[in-house]
């Protein structure tokens, strides 16, 4: 004979449902990978927008799409990855679109073109080489950008990175090694500017 | 030894960011101008890192995590994708299932138009009476009447036209000495008239052969199961 048991469960006698409880651990648990992971997100919009503003957006939009499809991140260690390309999907969209604006608004409101108002932080760092140097950083393939993007940023190991992006260690060394070649062969023209530097 | 015979090789270790070795070391202590191309490949390189390195570690303006977590408390919880996913898919399956079930309603309406239509049109097809002994006479009909010349078109027309209806009307195999009156008993049928007025004047001996005898069937014999034991 079966005996037969009713269960009540605390959560359910105070009136909170098991999804309202569920929601509230996946959200505790984004706030915690958020405050980790928020600068990085930041951080590869910037690199490729080279914009304040821009980049706080695109990085935002990340993190809510991180968010939005949490669910489907099975594991879990692996967000730091899928975060970081997406933000670099949506800077690279961010930046497509910008140059597409910029153009249509030289041919049809100004003759000439002219560069966007630069802010203090641009002029800080404004200099003949930098601007060749983000010109040629732009023309690198996309996986090459976004693994020399980041080996420069500040803690990220070769195996870091090849954990997040998913490749092999000897990949992510061979392709900073040709990202680096190729800015190189491209500003090795500007040689005088680097000597005066 | 000139620049240009070392210059890969510069141009690499430069890149890779290791010292020189071997016969390139050597040669690099040798060779002033190599050395200072080296150095300057040195430099360059050095300058790339020092942009990128600008470039990728911008300070992050306090204001991002805040404007996250408003964002976030606004969009309430994650939706579950495989709801949605399910959703969609469940939209989707009923979309197709009402596809097919219009295009078959559609084809049976059209299948039931055409039938329709072959039956307001059809002649039954007639062959002519054989012309040997064995062949039956032919009907006594009025050759003036409205039925013989609709039974003498339908001679002529139905062999034209029989390709064409063989793929909408049935065909029913009759035996060859009643396709006379069946010829002309759809042919009354056409015109309205009953069947047992055409049987009444049809000839006796064609009749008495379309005489069909009882079906013989022999008494069932109920058995009753044997109890299980």
């Amino acid at each position: 004979m079966q005996e037969m048991v009713l269960i009540q469960t605390g959560g359910m006698a105070r009136g909170e449902s098991v999804g309202d409880a569920a929601e509230a651990d996946v959200r505790r648990e984004f706030e915690a990978r958020l405050a980790e992971c928020g600068p990085l997100a930041y951080r590869v919009a910037r690199g490729v927008l080279r914009n304040t503003a821009d980049a706080e957006d695109v990085a935002q939009e990340a993190l809510l799409r991180a968010y939005r499809h949490f669910d489907r991140l099975r594991d879990r260690n692996r967000f730091r990855g899928w975060l970081v390309r997406i933000a670099f999907r949506l800077a690279l969209d961010r930046l497509r679109s910008r140059k597409r604006s910029e153009v249509r608004d030289t041919l049809w409101s100004q003759p000439e073109h002219r560069p966007p108002a630069a802010t203090a932080e641009d002029l800080a760092a404004s200099n003949e080489f930098q601007t060749h140097l983000d010109r040629a950083f732009e023309e690198l393939p996309e996986k090459l950008r976004l693994v020399l993007l980041l080996a420069a940023m500040e803690g990220h190991t070769i195996e870091e990175i090849a954990g997040m992006i998913g490749i092999s260690t000897g990949t992510v060394k061979s392709r900073i090694f040709y990202a680096r070649k190729q800015l190189a062969e491209k500003l090795r023209c500007h040689s005088n500017t680097i000597k005066t530097r | 030894m000139p620049f240009e015979h070392h210059k890969d090789a510069l141009i690499e270790a430069a890149a890779s960011g290791v010292e020189p070795e071997g016969e390139l070391r050597a040669h690099l202590e040798a060779c002033d101008s190599c050395r200072a191309a080296f150095a300057e490949e040195q430099a360059l390189f050095a300058s790339i890192d020092a942009g990128l390195h600008a470039r990728a570690n911008a300070e992050v303006p306090v204001s991002l995590l805040p404007r996250v977590r408003a964002r976030l408390d606004e969009e309430g919880a994650p939706r579950n994708s495989w709801i949605t996913s399910g959703f969609v898919l469940a939209t989707a399956a009923v979309v197709i299932v009402a596809f097919f079930a219009a295009r078959a309603i559609r084809h049976i309406n059209v299948g039931s138009e055409r039938v329709e239509t072959a039956r307001k049109t059809y002649v039954p097809p007639v062959v002519p009476p054989p012309q040997n002994q064995n062949a039956l006479v032919e009907p006594r009909v009025d050759k003036n009447s409205n039925s013989a010349r609709q039974f003498n078109s339908a001679k002529n027309s139905a062999a034209a036209e029989l390709p064409v209806r063989a793929s909408t009307e049935s065909e029913v195999l009759v035996p060859r000495d009643q396709e006379i009156l069946l010829a002309v008993y759809a042919e009354q049928w056409n015109l309205h008239k009953r069947a047992p007025l055409l049987a009444q004047n049809s000839d006796a001996t064609i009749l008495a052969q379309l005489q069909i005898a009882p079906i013989q069937i022999d008494e069932l014999g109920v058995k009753l199961l044997a109890e299980e034991k």
